[in-house]
């Protein structure tokens, strides 16, 4: 004979197995990882700007040109630095550039890294000592191309450029083979003396960076002419621009520090996150079922046959199920993208799922997560035993929705920002946040007697809640007609009379 | 044996008293009907015995044990408000209670399919109830009940809401089961099944019992009424309460005749006889229950 608490259980999850909403809600987390790195392919596409530089001198572009590619190698080396110290490839060349990782690459330092090889030659070294299943490095994509300007432009004057380059970098141009122009910039020849403004068009909000570099280059330029027109031997001014400080970096390496704390707590974020949702669908699912068999008159028939704590538990147990199966699907798809995918989804995804290592962290995010589902179904469970419709459950669901889920979003916020700030803390021993909150923290490391604490806090918290609220649940199981007001839910807390 | 016993039960809710020191018993194989009006007690004993509620003070024993889950093997149960779950077939629903009551799957299958087949509805076992006519809902119900050939059988109301067929097909099981052997115990304010149906019955008013017993125990309760057609009037025979005339022909008159409490008609044509009463017509009209109930429990709640 089976167990009429499972019966309950299974029936419960077969009917909720049975709707639409579950295979769609099942089905959106993988899908959603499937499409993530087609759409991050198409997104990284269009990420070089192409700037146009028209410069009747011929003095001030090759420089600019020559600012936005040693502007690149630096970004090249800083990628390629950072590669060797996550894969820990220093070893294939101590000496080189790219394996001290302290400071800031000066211009000079870049100068040599370009001379030496650059990335390729870099790269090569790297290959020789890497394991075999070392991810290749992956360059990034320069900010910015110089493209060539058109002869007719090159000679134009200011306002004749004022007439044709808007419509070029707005691409309104009708030349399907003309390339599409992000910046026009135009030096006028005396621009040192001052008299002249540098010109910029563009496709939109101009780039911090890219001026920075126009300023920077057209500055020196200009310094240099007023330190010769001073006086100053052109070999001391030009020494004099390449005075620089040098600046060390101190920071924690790939992967610890604020990064370690938000790629450790993105997984229990994710579960806390998941919880939420999960439990908010499950919930409302199981709560529907329970009007229904209100609504149906089907609830005497069934209290023939089984206990109402048994009725109570079957539900529970069946809308847990519901639950964690989401979940684990989820949560397993997460797994395969993971293993399946490369680039930014695989990164995120690899170190995001360590914490599961740890067989404490995996075993308290397991019982906070059935603790928190146990917790709000048996909410949902009860208002749908005092609900005749689902426009009857709004009534008590609205205010109960509002006070668990308007904290969550401050929550993640805090545990991105300090884990282990007070405000956190606090909410870590409020009962009905302390499974989202702690879910949250795990990933960036919890003092053991917090998570003791506040988990034997929430188990005590929980079991008042089933004595309780199974008190409600029992005695509006067959009661009709107009709601249950707050005094009466009381009443029936302390009693448990029955109708 | 007894197979329902309720010694001295009342249920109080609040301050309200909805069952008060009801006692009865019904025996093993019995049909018993259980009447009241709306609101006399009967749902509320009914659902103490099932051990839905519990009651305030006394006793109950059913099939000599204590009200709870552990008999559901041996009972079945039609409440007064039926409902179905939508969306599952009707051999599912079936099966789910059978499986509830204690079957194993099998079983209940294969209980649910015959039953199903009997009801007309062999072909209909795979639909969903949300697809299924009220009619064939009904039944479903019905099957949901019996599916575990249960020892005591407690229908709540069990002619509401059904279609004339559905009646005569309740009725049916009803007795099918009762020749089966098994007890059947049924609440109704319709009196007329309880008339074709009840061995014995109970009258309930306010939660009280008014009365149990057998039918013809019942009726004489009440005044023995006869129809007569004499030349004289009968009001000076001995034992008459009253008598109505009703109509007159050829000089022969018709009476309503009621006797005095447990007056015998047998007594009054004795006496018709030994007069020299000339009678032409002597007619004994049997009460109904219906006048039963009226009497005992009261004018209004006699309604159907």
């Amino acid at each position: 004979m089976s167990n009429p608490i499972f019966l309950v259980a299974a029936r419960e999850f077969r009917q909720i197995a049975a709707t639409r909403g579950f295979w769609i809600t099942l089905l959106i987390i993988p899908i959603a990882l499937a499409i993530a790195p087609i759409t991050a392919h198409f997104m990284q596409k269009d990420h070089t700007e192409n700037v146009m530089l028209i410069d009747p001198s011929g003095q001030a572009a090759p420089a600019i040109a020559a600012r936005i590619e040693l502007d690149h190698q630096r970004q090249l080396l800083q990628s390629l630095s950072r590669y060797a110290e996550s894969h820990d490839l220093d070893r294939a060349d101590p000496r080189a550039v790219w394996a001290h990782h302290d400071h800031y690459y000066s211009d000079a330092e870049v100068q040599a890294f370009v001379a030496g090889g650059g990335v390729k030659h870099a790269d090569a070294a790297m290959r020789r000592v890497a394991p075999p299943d070392t991810k290749p490095f992956e360059a990034p994509e320069p900010d910015y191309k110089i493209v060539p300007t058109p002869a007719r432009l090159a000679a134009s004057d200011p306002a004749a450029l004022g007439r044709v380059l808007p419509a070029m970098v707005s691409h309104a141009t009708k030349d399907p083979t003309a390339q599409p122009i992000n910046y026009a910039i135009y030096i006028p020849a005396d621009f040192a003396s001052g008299r002249a403004p540098v010109q910029v068009w563009s496709d939109g909000p101009v780039a911090g960076d890219l001026m920075g570099v126009l300023q920077e280059t057209l500055t020196r330029a200009m310094r240099l002419h007023f330190l010769e027109a001073q006086g100053v031997r052109p070999e001391m001014a030009e020494a004099a621009q390449r005075i620089a400080p040098m600046i060390a970096v101190n920071r924690p390496l790939p992967g610890k520090g604020h990064e370690q704390v938000m790629i450790r707590s993105i997984l229990p974020l994710l579960v806390s996150y998941l919880l939420f949702m999960s439990l908010m669908l499950s919930g409302s699912w199981m709560l529907q079922g329970t009007v229904e068999e209100r609504s149906n008159k089907l609830i005497e028939a069934v209290l023939a046959c089984v206990s109402p704590g048994q009725f109570m538990y079957g539900k529970l147990i069946g809308t847990i199920a519901v639950g964690l199966t989401m979940v684990a699907v989820w949560v397993f798809a997460a797994i395969a993208a993971a293993f399946a995918t490369q680039g930014m989804i695989a990164d995120i995804l690899r170190p995001a799922l360590e914490p599961l290592t740890q067989p404490s962290v995996a075993l308290a995010m397991i019982y906070y997560f059935l603790a928190g589902y146990v917790m709000i179904s048996m909410i949902f469970l009860t208002i749908g035993a005092m609900s005749d419709s689902f426009r009857d459950a709004q009534a008590y669901l609205s205010p109960v929705m509002l006070i668990i889920a308007m904290p969550f979003a401050i929550i993640a916020q805090m545990v991105v920002r300090d884990p282990s700030s007070m405000g956190v803390r606090i909410m870590s021993w409020i009962p009905i946040y302390t499974p989202f909150t702690m879910l949250a923290r795990l990933g960036a490391g919890v003092p053991l007697w917090e998570v003791i604490g506040s988990g034997l806090t929430l188990a005590a918290f929980i079991a008042i809640e089933v004595i309780l609220l199974g008190r409600v649940f029992r005695a509006s199981l067959l009661g009709a007609g107009s709601k249950p007001s707050l005094a009466h839910i009381g009443r029936l807390m302390r009693r448990g009379e029955s109708e | 044996m007894t197979a329902l016993l309720l010694d001295g039960v009342t249920k109080d809710f609040g301050d309200k008293r909805a069952v008060d020191a009801l006692s009865f018993s019904v025996r093993d194989g019995e049909v018993f009907g259980f009447l009241g009006g709306n609101g006399a007690g009967k749902t509320t004993s009914l659902r103490m015995v099932l051990d839905i509620i519990r009651p305030t003070s006394g006793r109950i024993e059913i099939l000599g044990r204590r009200p709870g889950r552990e008999n559901s093997a041996d009972l079945g149960f039609l409440p007064e408000e039926r409902g179905l779950y939508r969306t599952m077939t009707a051999l599912e629903t079936i099966t789910y209670f059978g499986r509830l009551k204690g079957m194993t799957r099998n079983d209940a299958r294969t209980g649910g399919k015959a039953l199903l087949d009997r009801f007309g509805l062999g072909g209909s076992a795979n639909t969903k109830i949300e697809k299924l006519s009220k009619g064939m809902a009904q039944k479903v119900q019905l099957a949901t009940a019996i599916v575990n050939a249960p020892r005591l059988l407690i229908l709540d109301e069990p002619f509401s809401g059904l279609d004339p067929v559905n009646q005569g097909l309740l009725e049916e099981e009803i007795m099918r089961l009762s020749r089966q052997g098994s007890t059947i115990v049924f609440s109704t304010h319709v009196m007329q099944h309880a008339e074709r149906l009840c061995d014995r019955l109970l009258l309930l008013a306010d939660g009280r019992k008014k009365f149990e017993g057998t039918q013809d125990e019942a009726r004489a309760t009440l005044p023995a009424r006869l129809t007569l057609i004499a030349r004289e009037t009968p009001a000076s025979l001995p034992g008459v309460a009253s008598a109505t005339r009703l109509d007159e022909h050829d000089g022969w008159t018709g009476w309503d005749v009621r006797l005095e409490p447990g007056g015998d008609p047998g007594d009054l044509l004795q006496a018709c006889t030994e007069r020299g009463f000339a009678l032409r017509r002597f007619e004994q009209s049997r009460p109904s229950l219906h006048d039963v109930f009226i009497r005992i429990v009261g004018g209004e709640e006699g309604q159907q």
